[in-house]
């Protein structure tokens, strides 16, 4: 059960009854080592064991930050209907962050093999190498020397 | 001696606030420099004045000379201070202040340009006996002459901007095959990163310990050491976890390094604050180490000396460009306690590291004893991609090593950063593996563990992380009154409905 408790704070409440001795809660937090905890009581005492989360919506999923570990969840398909399923080729032949675009070392219609160096970004002081995921010909180019590109869009197009 | 009454920050981010922060300490005005990217960022906001220099990319902005010092003749500041990367390290930027008649917070010209350059400062190091690794800059610097330089001083080798700092650009060559393409790119990333496409070749010494010590030097001839920083912890050559003291050190080796780096302060007529880097091979008295560098600037980590000797850093170099004599002798000065900092980053360790650019939708910095946060961002903005990536540095402080790094993973469990991935779930895990529990660490730490540690640190999403998000994506629907929403909500606990969403 969680409840929401304003400016992206939430509680992750988890309640339990003791019935007999020894029994009670046994959860164990988010990335806290050790074993899960058992509160013993009076039988009939409410245990409450209370987590405090963050969780914001952005495009894409929700961000969740629970004990030290952030986690997104996508949005689901059916609910959101924007979620975009990518090839691996899409995947790979996109700038991974904003990047501006250094050299395109292919030409439209030429043969590459798997590996082959396509397009080196550089982002935030590093070079970012765009590599050929398989042999194919290059289809189109949609990126030329200096543009800033944004993550997602395809830099080039294979056959 | 300087006149210092008012303090331009040729810088942005953390280190900005960071001295800003001093000034206004001090009573010193400040000001602010700031592209288009900054335009309301905390070091804007923060400054007595600010000054716009130019557009995002650094090298029309926070990299330009004459941009800066348009922005210190403008607004009446007579002092420049450069903090750490951009013009920190720049000779000419030095130089032009003097020329302007500006008071440049940091070493004169002519010793950043001596110690800027590894020729020079390894050349003193030889001269006053202090130990270096192998390596040379090739007077050619054509392809050829570097490639026949790098099979002088060996494989396995590093290739790095002679002109760099923080570890931007480095290569490591560990054959013949890897030397050309390695050269193309070392230099290519040396001249975008720094103008300079100059290459330095040094030996890579495997598995030391990179150790540093923290120097200050007036006017007056004075020099004192405040001991080491540990910086092993490093990825890509880049630092990640730093700590005073080291658990390498023994009084004994501590007091040679220190003295070495006293020596070579001394030799090289050094001012402000300087550190001066080495390779430790071993620990111990039987320890061996090396002079790598001096960096003629405040560094990132400098919140770790402050922690453990209880120095102001910024403040210091601030009394030192005013003329002032350093207020202690060697002798007065001592570690206390331990000291760990963390350096948080935007990137996404389950992706290579990849710096990630993006808002920070939601940003909580724990506030709790013995915490120190440098930071310069705020919930709201963002982490632009013209910039790097450092989120803000944490720096946990404790009577002993083990408690300062529980106080820093407590603190790290509660630095909610949402929008943007960061790589906090990472530093946990490497603040409790095993090998950096016992101190056991070298620079190839996280070679070895880091795939690990990253693997770790990127569990699937919990229930309770579903049970939020879906609660968090209902109520949005319902906001919206999308039927797909409404089914959604349909599914979802009843509190979200009776009580209405706040989040």
């Amino acid at each position: 059960m969680v409840e929401a408790l304003g400016q992206g704070r939430f509680a992750v409440v988890d309640t339990a009854r003791i019935r007999d001795p020894g029994s009670g809660i046994r959860h164990s937090r988010a990335g806290s080592p050790g074993a899960p905890s058992v509160v013993e009581g009076t039988p009939g005492t409410e245990i409450r064991q209370l987590q405090l989360a963050y969780a914001v919506r952005a495009p894409g999923g929700v961000w969740v930050f629970i004990d030290g570990r952030t986690f997104v969840v996508e949005s689901d398909a059916r609910e959101g209907g924007d979620r975009v399923h990518r090839t691996d080729d899409q995947v790979a032949l996109s700038a991974p962050m904003p990047a501006t675009v250094i050299a395109v070392k292919v030409a439209r219609g030429q043969d590459v093999a798997a590996g082959d160096l396509l397009v080196l970004l550089e982002a935030m002081k590093m070079e970012v190498p765009i590599k050929a995921p398989r042999a194919a010909r290059v289809k189109a180019i949609a990126c030329r020397e200096g543009e800033l590109v944004q993550p997602g869009v395809p830099l080039l197009e294979l056959e | 001696m300087g006149r210092v009454t008012q303090i331009l920050i040729a810088n942005r981010g953390e280190i900005a606030v960071r001295v800003i922060r001093a000034c206004r300490e001090l009573g010193i005005p400040s000001v602010a420099v700031f592209s288009h990217a900054d335009a309301r960022s905390p070091h804007v906001l923060l400054a007595d004045k600010a000054v716009h220099i130019g557009p995002a990319p650094a090298a029309a902005s926070y990299l330009s000379m004459s941009a800066v010092l348009a922005a210190a003749r403008h607004s009446g500041a007579d002092a420049i201070h450069p903090g750490y990367g951009f013009l920190s390290e720049n000779a000419a930027f030095a130089r032009a202040c003097e020329a302007a008649g500006i008071t440049f917070i940091g070493p004169p010209a002519g010793v950043i340009e001596r110690l800027g350059s590894k020729v020079a400062a390894r050349t003193l190091a030889q001269r006053t006996g202090v130990p270096v690794v192998p390596g040379a800059t090739p007077a050619d610097q054509t392809n050829e002459a570097i490639a026949a330089a790098a099979r002088t001083v060996g494989f396995p080798l590093l290739l790095k901007p002679s002109a760099g700092g923080g570890g931007i650009g480095m290569k490591t060559i560990r054959d013949e095959r890897a030397l050309v393409a390695g050269i193309d790119q070392a230099r290519r990333e040396a001249i975008a990163a720094f103008g300079d496409g100059t290459l330095y070749v040094e030996r890579l010494i495997e598995r030391p310990r990179h150790v540093e010590i923290q120097v200050l030097a007036d006017e007056h001839g004075n020099v004192v050491h405040l001991f080491e920083r540990e910086c092993s912890i490093q990825r890509r050559h880049q630092k990640v976890v730093e700590e005073s003291p080291s658990t390498a050190l023994t009084p004994d080796l501590r007091r040679r390094m220190g003295e070495a780096a006293v020596t070579l302060a001394k030799a090289a007529s050094y001012r402000n604050a300087g550190t001066f880097e080495f390779l430790l091979d071993g620990r111990g008295d039987a320890a061996s180490f090396y002079f790598l560098e001096v960096n003629t600037r405040l560094q990132v980590e400098h919140p770790v000396t402050e922690q453990v000797t209880s120095v102001d850093l910024v403040r210091a170099q601030i009394a030192i460009a005013r003329g002032e004599p350093l207020p202690w002798t060697q002798e007065a000065l001592t570690q206390r306690g331990h000291a760990i900092e963390v350096r948080v980053y935007a990137e996404d360790p389950s992706a290579h590291d990849l710096p990630q650019a993006g808002p920070l939708l939601l940003y909580r910095e724990p506030s709790m004893p013995g915490i120190r946060i440098d930071s310069g961002v705020v919930e709201g903005g963002d982490i632009g991609v013209h910039y790097d990536p450092l989120v803000s540095k944490l720096i946990a402080s404790g009577a002993t090593r083990e408690a300062a790094r529980r106080r820093a993973v407590e603190a790290l469990r509660q630095y909610p950063v949402l929008g943007i991935r960061t790589n906090i779930a990472f530093l946990i895990e490497l603040l409790e593996h095993p090998k950096f529990i016992s101190g056991d660490i070298d620079t190839g730490f996280l070679d070895s563990e880091g795939g690990a540690l990253r693997a770790r640190s990127a569990p699937a999403p919990p229930p309770a992380a579903v049970e939020i998000a879906q609660a968090l994506t209902a109520a949005a629907s319902i906001e919206t009154g999308s039927a797909a929403g409404a089914a959604a909500a349909a599914r979802s606990d009843p509190w979200l409905t009776l009580r209405g969403f706040r989040g």
